[in-house]
C-alpha cells in the first residue's frame, strides 16, 4: 500500500514539476520545477524497489525478503546527476542575471529578438 | 575489452590531470592512448558484463562502437591541431567529453547510457558558455533544460522497463523478446524513446538544437554536431535493437528530416543554418534505423560527423574572421583554405561522388523499399537546394591560416573513397548518375525558390517545452497503442 | 498555451499511471547477498555502487567534478560591481564551530569508512566534510581561511583523488581485485573529492557574500 502511495506521489510530482516548468516565467522557478519532476522519477525508482514486508538490502538486517537493491544504487547516481544539473544551470542563471538584469524568460526572449540591446 | 576500458580510463585520467597542469601535452597523450587502445581492440570484441552477473554493465566492441571511436579520435585530433594556442580549461574539458563519448559508444546498458548522456550535456553547456557571450549562455541554458526534460522521461521509462523485465542490458532485453502489448512495457519503451529523441534533438522535440549549435564557439560546434549528437543516435540505435520500435523511428525520421530542411532552406545565419542541417540529416539516420538498415545508418552517422565537423570548422573560421554571421555578407571575404573546406563539406553533404556523403547515402538507399528511396531523394534534393545558398562563398580571397581543416578534409575524402570502394559493388552506375542529378535538380530548385519567403513559426522556450511534452506523449501513445 | 500544456501534462500523467499500474506486483528479485559477500561488503547497495556497477559510479563522479569545474568557470565569468560587506563575526558562531567541528569531521570519517557495512558512503561523507569546512570558514572568516589553504595543492588533491579512483576502477574491474579494503579506499577517495568540490563552490559563494 505504501508502495502505491509513493508511486502516485511520484507521478504527481512529475506533473507538478513540468507544470511549473512551463507556466512560471522566472528561470529559477523553472529550474525548481524541473528538479521536482526529476525528483518524481527518482521517487518512482525508489518505490519500484519496494516489496511488501521488505527489509533494507543490508546483510543480516532481520528476516524477510530484501528490497530490490539495484534501483537504490541507480537512485544514488540519479540524485547526484540532478543536483549537478541544477547547480550548473543556476550558475548560468546568475550569469544571465548579472548581464541582463532579469530572470524572466519572456524578457530574455524579447531581448534575443532585438539583438540583445544594452539593458 | 580490457584494452578498450583502459583506453577510456587513460583518456579520462589525462583529461582530469590537464585541469592542473600541461593541458595540451596531456590531451595529446590521451589521444595517443586512445588511438593505441583502439588499434588493440579494433577487430571488435563480444559483449562482456563489466562487474559480472547479475547487474554488471554490458559493453561490446560492435560496429557502432568502432565507428564512433574512429570519429571521436579524428575530431579530437582536429580540435587539438586547431586550438594550439589555448591554455585554459578548454583542452581538458574536450578530452573528458571525448572520453565520455567513447565510453557511451561501447556501452550497451540503458542506465550507463543515461549517465553518459547527462555527462555529455553538462559538458556541452560548459563548453558552449565558455565563449562568454550572453546569447551563447542563453542558448546553452535552454539546451541543458530541454535535454534534462528528456532525460527525466528517460529515467522514468527506464524504471518501468526494469520493473517489467528485470534487466538493463540491451542484449538481455532483446533476448526476452519484449512484447509491446503489455501496457507498462509499452509506456516504458515509449518514454525511453521520447527521452532519447529529445536529447538527440529530433525535430519538434528539439528546435533548440540549431540555436545551441550555432551560437557555440567554433570548436565547440564541431564537437557538438560531430559527436555529441551521434551519442544520442547510438542510444536510439541501441533502443531499436532491444525493442521493436522501427515504425515510430521511421515516422520521427521523416518528420525530423523534412522539418529540419524546411527551416534550413530559409535560414540566413550561416552557423544556425548548419545546425538545422544537423537536424535534417538526423532524419537519414533515423529512417535508416527504422528500416533496420543499421550499417547504412552507422556509415551515415560517421560520414555526417566528419563533414559536418568540417563545415562547422570552416564556417566558424569565416564567421570569426569576418565578424558577420549572415551568409550573404560573407561572400568574397573568405580565405582559400576556408573556402575549400566549405566547398568539400557542402559537396559531401549534398552526396556528390566520391565524397563521404555519397557512399553512405547510397548504402542507405540500396536496400530500401521504393517509397523510402523517394523520401531519400526528396531529402537529398532539399539538402542540395539549401546548400546552393553557399555557392557565392566559394570565391576565395587570398590564402589564410589553415588550422585543423586539412585533417577533416582528408578524412572526408578518404572516408568517401574507402566507402565508395567498399560499397561500390552495390552501387550501380545509375547511383552515380542519380547522385549528380539530385544535386543538379537541387540547384534548380534553389533558383526557383529564391523568391519565396514563407514565415516559419519560431517557438519560445515555454512553447518548446510544451511541444516537446506533447510530442513525447504522442510517441508514447504511438508505442502504447501498438500502431507498429 | 496553458490549455495545451494542461492537455500534454494530463496525457503524460495518464500514460504514466497506465504504465505504473502494470508494474506491480514485481516478480521476485535476487537478494544480492552473495554478491555483497563476494565484494567484501554487507551493504548490498554499496557492493553494487562500488563494485558491480563501478563503471557507472565513475561517470557519476565525473558528472560531479565537471559540474564543479563548470561552476568555477561560470562564477569567474561574472562581473563584481558592488564592494563586498564584511562578514559579521559573532562569538556564537565561533563557539559553536569550536564545539561542532571535531564531531562533524569524525562522523564524516565514520560514514565514509563504514559505508560498505551499513547506510553511508563517500558522497554523504564528502557533503558532511564540505559543510564542516563552510562552518569553519564562517567562524574564522572566509578570507583568512582561504589564505591558509594553498589553492594548487587543493586542485592537485581534487583531481588526484579522481585519478586514483580511475586507477582503482581499473584494479577492481579489469584485474579483478576484490575485498573490503578496496571499497573503503574508494569511499574515502570519493569523500575527499566531494568535500573539495563542495568547498570550492561554497567558498566562492561565501566569499562573494551571496551577492552573486
Amino acid at each position: 500500500m505504501e508502495g502505491l502511495a509513493a508511486v502516485a506521489l511520484a507521478i504527481a510530482l512529475v506533473g507538478i514539476g513540468f507544470w511549473t516548468l512551463i507556466v512560471r516565467r522566472n528561470l529559477i522557478w523553472k529550474l525548481l520545477g524541473l528538479n521536482v519532476a526529476a525528483g518524481g522519477a527518482i521517487l518512482f525508482l525508489v518505490a519500484l524497489a519496494h516489496r511488501p514486508g521488505a527489509r533494507p538490502p543490508i546483510v543480516g538486517l532481520g528476516p524477510g525478503p530484501s528490497a530490490d537493491p539495484l534501483p537504490h544504487a541507480l537512485v544514488l547516481t540519479a540524485i547526484v546527476i540532478d543536483f549537478a544539473t541544477l547547480a550548473l544551470a543556476l550558475v548560468y542563471v546568475v550569469f544571465l542575471t548579472e548581464h541582463r538584469h532579469t530572470q524572466d524568460v519572456r524578457r530574455l526572449e524579447r531581448d534575443e529578438e532585438r539583438g540583445w540591446p544594452q539593458p | 575489452m580490457a584494452a578498450a576500458l583502459s583506453g577510456i580510463l587513460a583518456y579520462l585520467g589525462c583529461g582530469l590531470l590537464g585541469f592542473v597542469r600541461a593541458p595540451r601535452v596531456l590531451s595529446l597523450l590521451a589521444l595517443l592512448g586512445g588511438a593505441i587502445s583502439f588499434a588493440l581492440w579494433a577487430p571488435g570484441f563480444p559483449e562482456v558484463l563489466v562487474g559480472g552477473l547479475p547487474w554488471g554493465i554490458a559493453v561490446a566492441g560492435d560496429p557502432w562502437a568502432m565507428g564512433m571511436w574512429g570519429l571521436g579520435l579524428v575530431l579530437h585530433a582536429t580540435i587539438l591541431l586547431h586550438t594550439r594556442g589555448r591554455r585554459d580549461a578548454f583542452q581538458p574539458l574536450t578530452t573528458v567529453l571525448i572520453g565520455a563519448c567513447l565510453a557511451a559508444a561501447l556501452s550497451r546498458d540503458l542506465f550507463n547510457l543515461y549517465v553518459l548522456l547527462d555527462l555529455t550535456s553538462l559538458l556541452a553547456l560548459v563548453l558552449i558558455a565558455s565563449g562568454r557571450r550572453v546569447r551563447a549562455v542563453w542558448a546553452g541554458l535552454q539546451y541543458l533544460v530541454l535535454a534534462e526534460v528528456g532525460l527525466t522521461l528517460y529515467l522514468f521509462g527506464l524504471g518501468l522497463v526494469y520493473g517489467r523485465l528485470g534487466t538493463l542490458s540491451v542484449t538481455a532485453l532483446a533476448g526476452q523478446g519484449p512484447n509491446l502489448s503489455d501496457p507498462a512495457l509499452a509506456v516504458g519503451v515509449g518514454l525511453l524513446l521520447a527521452g532519447a529523441a529529445v536529447k538527440t534533438g529530433v525535430f519538434l522535440l528539439g528546435l533548440w538544437l540549431p540555436q545551441a549549435h550555432g551560437q557555440a564557439p567554433t570548436e565547440v560546434s564541431v564537437l557538438l554536431s560531430g559527436i555529441v549528437v551521434k551519442i544520442g543516435v547510438v542510444t536510439l540505435a541501441r533502443l531499436s535493437e532491444a525493442f521493436p520500435v522501427g515504425t515510430v523511428l521511421l515516422l520521427l525520421g521523416i518528420l525530423t528530416g523534412f522539418g529540419g530542411l524546411a527551416y534550413a532552406l530559409w535560414e540566413k545565419d550561416l552557423k544556425v543554418f548548419l545546425g538545422f542541417h544537423t537536424v535534417s540529416q538526423l532524419g537519414y539516420m533515423l529512417i535508416g534505423l527504422g528500416l533496420g538498415a543499421g550499417t547504412g545508418a552507422l556509415l551515415y552517422a560517421v560520414a555526417h560527423g566528419l563533414f559536418k565537423g568540417l563545415l562547422f570548422l570552416a564556417a566558424g573560421e569565416a564567421v570569426d574572421r569576418v565578424g558577420r554571421r549572415e551568409i550573404a555578407p560573407l561572400a568574397g571575404h573568405l580565405s582559400a583554405s576556408v573556402a575549400i573546406g566549405l566547398g568539400v563539406g557542402a559537396c559531401a553533404i549534398a552526396g556528390l561522388p566520391p565524397l563521404a556523403g555519397f557512399a553512405a547515402k547510397g548504402l542507405l538507399a540500396h536496400g530500401a523499399p521504393a517509397w523510402a528511396r523517394g523520401v531519400f531523394y526528396a531529402l537529398g534534393l532539399g539538402t542540395a537546394a539549401s546548400f546552393a545558398k553557399l555557392v557565392p562563398l566559394f570565391r576565395p580571397r587570398g590564402p589564410g591560416p589553415v588550422g585543423g581543416l586539412p585533417v577533416l578534409v582528408a578524412a572526408v575524402v578518404a572516408f568517401g573513397l574507402g566507402g565508395t570502394l567498399l560499397v561500390g559493388g552495390l552501387l550501380s552506375r545509375r547511383a552515380w548518375g542519380e547522385a549528380i542529378m539530385v544535386v543538379g535538380l537541387g540547384y534548380g530548385l534553389y533558383l526557383g525558390l529564391r523568391r519565396v519567403r514563407p514565415r516559419l513559426p519560431r517557438w519560445g522556450f515555454d512553447w518548446s517545452v510544451v511541444s516537446l511534452l506533447l510530442a513525447s506523449v504522442g510517441v508514447v501513445g504511438l508505442v502504447a497503442l501498438g500502431w507498429l | 498555451m496553458k490549455a495545451l500544456a494542461a492537455v500534454a501534462l494530463l496525457g503524460l500523467v495518464a500514460l504514466l499511471a497506465l504504465g505504473v499500474s502494470g508494474v506491480f506486483p514485481r516478480p521476485a528479485v535476487p537478494s544480492g547477498e552473495d554478491i555483497a559477500a563476494a565484494w567484501g561488503a554487507e551493504n548490498v547497495v554499496a557492493a553494487i555502487i562500488l563494485g558491480v556497477r563501478l563503471w557507472d559510479t565513475l561517470f557519476e563522479i565525473l558528472v560531479y567534478a565537471m559540474t564543479m569545474v563548470g561552476v568555477k568557470l561560470g562564477l569567474r565569468l561574472l562581473r563584481w560591481e558592488r564592494p563586498l560587506p564584511p562578514v559579521a563575526e559573532t562569538p556564537l558562531l565561533r563557539r559553536s564551530a569550536d564545539l561542532l567541528l571535531g564531531p562533524i569531521v569524525v562522523f564524516a570519517l565514520y560514514v565514509a569508512v563504514s559505508g560498505h557495512l551499513g547506510p553511508g558512503g563517500g558522497f554523504p561523507a564528502g557533503a558532511l566534510l564540505g559543510t564542516a569546512l563552510l562552518l569553519l570558514a564562517l567562524a574564522k572568516g572566509v578570507e583568512r581561511l582561504s589564505a591558509e589553504i594553498h589553492e594548487p595543492t587543493l586542485e592537485w588533491a581534487e583531481y588526484g583523488a579522481i585519478v586514483a579512483i580511475l586507477a582503482l576502477t581499473g584494479a577492481l574491474l579489469l584485474v579483478g581485485r576484490r575485498g573490503s579494503a578496496h571499497l573503503i579506499a574508494a569511499n574515502l577517495l570519493i569523500a575527499l573529492e566531494v568535500a573539495i568540490g563542495a568547498w570550492v563552490v561554497l567558498h566562492r559563494f561565501a566569499s562573494s557574500r551571496g551577492e552573486v
